[in-house]
């Protein structure tokens, strides 16, 4: 038997989508970096979750939280956060190692923009790994 | 009674009454009792526990 999908489901596929497809150009399709290409990815993903959401709340009429969605959005909170632990560990070891090899000469503005790309992909890839592990949750038994 | 009803009276989702059919999901206490109330039955007529490897 087919199952609809639940309010919680609905916001979390629309919620992988706008981060797959703002986070996935900014990411993949490298052009010259600068604040401003930071700041419209910023606010492109502001706009297209507003937008997903509101399309997604208005066209469901139960929009109830229940145990289960609170269980599996804590599951997925775990997941993302243990994530997140293991790229920052792995990306601090990275940066004083090459530290130690003298690998980072000073050039301004765009070594903070570097580093602002690094520690934020950390934060896209805990995000998307929180988000899916609620997804795939939702198949499968809790 | 359908299951969106039951998940109304019972205060949950229609996805967790069909988890909870398909054993995907084992709810609270609390929950338990509510559906066995809502269904007019006792506890145990509604759930039964089988240890994991060893239902049929």
């Amino acid at each position: 038997m087919a199952t609809s999908l639940s309010y919680r489901e609905k916001s979390l596929y629309a919620s992988l989508v706008a981060e797959l497809a703002v986070y996935g150009p900014y990411f993949f399709l490298h052009r010259q970096n600068s604040v401003n290409r930071v700041a419209g990815m910023i606010l492109a993903i502001i706009v297209l979750q507003i937008i997903l959401q509101s399309i997604i709340a208005a066209f469901t009429r139960n929009r109830i939280t229940d145990e289960r969605d609170r269980l599996i959005e804590l599951r997925g909170y775990r997941v993302g956060y243990f994530t997140l632990a293991s790229l920052m560990i792995l990306g601090l070891g990275m940066l004083w190692f090459h530290a130690a090899l003298g690998h980072f000469p000073i050039e301004g503005r765009w070594v903070g923009l570097h580093f602002l790309n690094v520690f934020f992909g950390m934060l896209v890839i805990s995000d998307i790994a929180k988000t899916t592990t609620q997804i795939v949750t939702y198949r499968r038994a809790l | 009674m359908t299951q969106q009803e039951l998940a109304d009276k019972v205060g949950v989702t229609r996805q967790t009454v069909i988890a909870i059919e398909q054993d995907r999901y084992s709810p609270s206490l609390e929950t338990a009792f509510k559906v066995a109330t809502v269904l007019g039955v006792r506890l145990e007529e509604c759930f039964q526990y089988e240890p994991r490897g060893k239902r049929s």
